[in-house]
């Protein structure tokens, strides 16, 4: 080797101390600008509300740089898109350690100690990482170029489904021109860079300690071998030189000071999203605080400073509206828009040095940046799309503050006001009797044990569209006999049980949500029992992960582990089995809130029936419709429900049999949706409990049940 | 300026109910209270002229019963009532509408509104007498269905339209101060939030007795009534059946009924 000192990266050669300093002024002007940008976001932040999302802040820093690292969050759903932000993300970061190390010694160390270390084998090895580390950054963005003027992707059309063409935001092309800009001018830095790498080649091509070592960095080697051919002198290659160093050093410095105010802050928006991540967001709603005067958010200062961080911490990349069901089907609303709207307003009005009046703050309306209520009201709270955010961000407990604001002022749909008044008068969305909840136990040939009264092992809390709707019924008396012949000691709360309150908090109906919430725990805690059960799984979500805000910390179980294990240990026998073809849709309250995917696919290959997947399935699992209140309020006629849409999907299973559903829910949205989609005959739509009842056979006498129901109604005409 | 509204808390009748032992009543145990869905509208009525009005105005609730009916008033002060009056007597028991009236124009004869409100009736018991009954202890004039009302706060007098049959509009000047039993459908009643209502509760309900308002035992109950319940029941059903089926098959079950019918 050459004296390893000199086989080092050339700087500024041949540069006039006046180009030098000029250069600096550059540089400083830059990070003063990127400084100032940061401040106002930082300022914008914080005139949000405090958030709980502090603490365990080590844990949180290891988890982001391992989502970071690994790109888990990018890579799903679309590998192609994920990778390819991996080489950018990663020619990145590879590219600013390898500037801030120049720096750290050019700069800092060798004017201060006096030492040296970025040369000879360092410096190779350095050379040939940072040349593979912009290849695969210019390779990543030129696959995001092609994506986006070829692939036509609907997740990249930034037009909003909830504006109208000739809307001053319909079409947001100024996104569209931003992402352009930003690839442009990242790609060309990394091209002059090679280039720039090249001339120096060439330009010193007579100097040993840097021509012998080209190989070191191969694409500029490549380059100045090409550059060689086709003429370029050394002294043409020193003058190319001079121009490009500047346009590069320039472009580069302004990407920099650019990074606050344009998307590329997502670096460490995206980055301080991840870290504040909180694993039960939308699970867990978040509490009003008793002394706070109006719930929810009104203004764009009811938001915390989390929420706002939310808003710039979006990439635009549509993920989540892909997968939203409401969206799916041509409701007015687009999480990512939600999000976008927040953000373009957040910026209007709390950029300015002054915050501007409460009355310009109101985040409510039909202006622009405001969001419309239709919107709101159209989300399902299906979780769809803070699953699949890669940054993290979490759009339904903003969505429920939003909508806690419109039911104080009364603005929703007038029958979902309606069963909120009949909930609140009745304690259940059907405006039944109290003492009806349990009527459906007469038709059973054994007794049911009261919990209130007796010490069970299991509390089975049955909630409102298992007791009272009389399709339901039929399932939740299969289940009582699946328990009682597996000779499990049960018992329930007969009319001491109120709806769950999971739908009415997420409606955004929170006082509501309080009473029901309080007056169960009240009466579970009265009871005594080891674990709870449901069939429900809106009530599992909300006893399970909301009820301990409120003092109620329960063991709670959805039916389809209970029986998994009843019939592993060999307590439930079936009798035959089932080969019939199968699909299961996953309910959003225990797939996605509750990662329940495994159990009822476990059982249903115990029945002997062959599952065959949708295509959305598990935690991409499509909502059918009901969540977040909807299923209170009518769906707009001639449009395309999600029950059906989901029907469609099924359909495409050849000799499909059953579309197996385990929630109550879902058995009354897909059933109906079975008949009004067309594929009635085709297959049927069963509850999980029904094909597990089939399989068994019952020593208990069957008692006459429809006789009895019928001699209770006569058909009456007046 | 004040606008009073009188309000009740009505029942509904749960699943599978019992009669009182007296025969008179349904088994408190079976009833659902509620406030009275007039009332949600006249309430909101005035709420709409405090709410459009430069000059101060007070809305003041006022209901006759005993202490589970805090709850309903609690509920129109939560939709933002100003203040609400209750006034109970265990000796007002048993009282018909026109009593109810009676006390109801003594406590309006206290508070001095420029305007009473009242829904055209109650949904359980329906008399559709109450506010009329007011106004004429009050001497005020009265106007009934009252389902559009224009009224400017302090004027002496109000343009009101009156549902009539038959889908007929009648518009009606009256003078005011006066007494008008608003219809269903005269405005959209705001919602009112379960923490609404819960705030609510630190708001006062004042509890009135007979003598604050200058009346006696004698005055009210049953005894002073001009009606008296002798007895409630539910009339023995007539059986009508739906029969189905083909036109052959409906008239074999038709004779065959018949036949029954004549014990044959
Ligand atoms: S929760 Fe579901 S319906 Fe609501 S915005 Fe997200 S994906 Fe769409
Ligand atoms: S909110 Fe998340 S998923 Fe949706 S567009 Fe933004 S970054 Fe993508």
């Amino acid at each position: 080797m050459n004296n390893p000192k000199e086989v080092t990266r050339i700087l500024f050669e041949n540069f006039h101390p006046q180009a030098i300093h000029l250069f600096y002024a550059f540089g400083y002007a830059a990070i003063a600008v990127f400084i100032y940008g940061c401040y106002v976001q930082i300022r914008k932040y914080r005139r949000g509300k405090p958030d709980g999302s502090w603490g365990e802040l080590l844990h949180r820093f290891i988890d982001m740089v391992k989502t970071m690292v690994t790109h888990r969050t990018l890579v799903r759903r679309d590998k192609s898109a994920g990778r390819a932000h991996g080489l950018i993300f990663l020619g990145f970061v590879l590219l600013f350690i390898g500037t801030s190390i120049i720096t750290l010694e050019y700069d800092i160390i060798e004017p201060l100690i006096g030492v040296r270390f970025w040369y000879g084998n360092f410096y190779l090895w350095f050379s040939l990482v940072l040349d593979l580390a912009g290849l695969g950054l210019i390779g990543g963005l030129i696959y995001m170029m092609y994506r986006r003027k070829w692939l036509h992707l609907p997740k990249l059309d930034y037009k909003r489904v909830d504006r109208q063409l000739g809307d001053a935001d319909f079409d947001r092309s100024e996104y569209r021109l931003e992402d352009w800009a930003f690839l442009w001018s990242f790609i060309l830095i990394g091209v002059t860079g090679f280039i720039l790498e090249a001339t120096r080649l060439v330009w010193l091509s007579g100097r040993p300690s840097v021509w012998d070592y080209r190989m070191w960095s191969p694409v500029g080697a490549l380059i100045a071998n090409i550059m060689q051919t086709i003429g370029v002198t050394p002294e043409g290659a020193g003058a190319l030189r001079s121009g490009l160093w500047w346009f590069h050093g320039l472009l580069s410095l302004t990407f920099i000071a650019f990074i606050p105010y344009t998307k590329i802050k997502h670096i460490f928006t995206a980055a301080a999203s991840l870290m504040f991540k909180d694993p039960l967001a939308g699970r867990r709603l978040p509490r009003v605080p008793d002394e706070q005067k109006v719930a929810g958010y009104k203004t764009i200062t009811d938001l915390t400073w989390k929420n706002l961080l939310h808003l710039d911490a979006c990439t635009k990349c549509g993920r989540c509206q892909e997968a939203c069901p409401a969206n799916a089907v041509g409701a007015p609303l687009s999480p990512r828009d939600v999000i976008l709207s927040l953000r373009e307003f957040a910026n209007h009005t709390l950029n300015a040095k002054e915050l501007p009046k409460e009355a310009e703050l109101d985040i409510h309306g039909k202006d622009i940046g405001q969001v419309f209520m239709e919107t709101l009201w159209s989300c399902r709270t299906c979780l769809a799309c803070v699953e699949i955010c890669p940054v993290a961000i979490e759009h339904v407990p903003l969505i429920v503050q939003m909508r806690r604001n419109l039911v104080e002022a009364g603005e929703m749909d007038p029958l979902l006001e309606k069963t909120l008044q009949t909930i609140h008068k009745t304690g259940n969305s059907f405006g039944e009797s109290k003492r009806k909840r349990a009527s459906w136990v007469k038709a059973l040939p054994f007794e049911i044990k009261d919990a209130r009264i007796e010490a069970v092992d299991y509390l089975w809390f049955v909630g409102d569209y298992a007791s009272f709707d009389p399709r339901n019924q039929k399932v939740t008396q299969g289940f009582a006999r699946i328990m009682q012949k597996a000779g499990v000691d049960f018992g329930l709360l007969f009319e001491g049980e109120l709806n769950a309150g999971n739908d009415i908090r997420r409606v955004g109906e929170e006082g509501l949500y309080e009473y029901l919430a309080t007056a169960n725990i009240q009466s579970l805690d009265d009871c005594e029992f080891k674990s709870i059960v449901t069939t429900d799984p809106h009530s599992y979500n909300t006893i399970r992960n909301e009820y301990p805000d409120f003092g109620g910390t329960y063991e709670i179980q959805h039916y389809s582990t209970v029986v998994k294990k009843l019939i592993e240990d060999g307590r439930l026998q079936l009798a035959k089995k089932l080969n019939y073809k199968v699909t299961f849709h996953d309910p959003c309250h225990l797939g996605r809130f509750n990662k329940g995917y495994d159990a009822p696919r476990d059982i249903l290959k115990m029945l002997g029936c062959e599952l065959i997947e949708m295509g959305r399935t598990k935690d991409n699992s499509f909502c059918c419709g009901a969540g977040g209140g909807r299923i209170w309020i009518p769906d707009p006629v001639g449009t395309e429900k999600p029950s059906q849409n989901r029907m469609k999907e099924a359909a495409i299973i050849e000799g499909l049999e059953v579309f197996v559903v385990s929630c109550p829910k879902d058995l009354t949205m897909f059933e109906d949706a079975l008949k009004t989609s067309g594929y009635e005959g085709k297959f049927i739509v069963r509850e999980l409990i029904e094909l597990i009842d089939e399989c068994m056979e019952y020593d208990f006498p069957e008692k006459e049940v429809f006789a009895d129901v019928l001699s209770l109604e006569p058909h009456l005409a007046s | 300026m004040k606008i009073l509204v009188a309000v009740k808390q009505v029942a509904s009748l749960d699943e599978d109910f019992e009669m009182r032992v007296d025969k008179k009543d349904v088994e408190e145990d079976f009833l659902l209270y509620d406030l009275n869905e007039w009332d949600d509208f006249s309430l909101e009525e005035a709420m709409k002229i405090k709410e459009s009005s430069d000059t101060e105005i007070e809305v003041v609730v006022v209901s006759v019963g005993p202490v589970r009916v805090d709850e309903s008033l609690r509920k129109c002060l939560a939709k933002g009532a100003d203040r609400a009056i209750r006034v109970w007597d265990e000796t007002i028991e048993g009282s018909d509408s026109i009593v109810i009236g009676r006390i109801l124009a003594a406590v309006a004869k206290k508070e001095v509104p420029d305007m009473v409100f009242a829904g055209v009736q109650s949904s359980d018991q329906a008399y559709s007498s109450t506010g009329i009954s007011t106004a004429a202890y009050l001497d005020w004039p009265h106007a009934a269905v009252v389902a559009d009302l224009q009224y400017k706060p302090g004027s002496s007098s109000a343009v009101i339209r009156r549902e009539l049959e038959g889908g007929m509009l009648q518009e009606v000047e009256i003078n005011c101060p006066a007494v008008l039993t608003i219809q269903l459908g005269i405005n959209k009643p705001r919602y009112a939030s379960l923490r609404g209502i819960k705030q609510a509760a630190a708001k006062p309900i004042e509890e009135i007795s007979l003598a604050d308002i200058g009346l006696s035992p004698a005055d009210v109950g049953a005894g002073s009534s001009m009606s008296r319940v002798r007895r409630m029941y539910i009339p023995a059903k007539s059986r009508a059946q739906m029969i189905e089926g083909t036109i052959v098959e409906q008239v074999a079950k038709l004779i065959q009924i018949i036949n029954e019918f004549k014990g044959a």
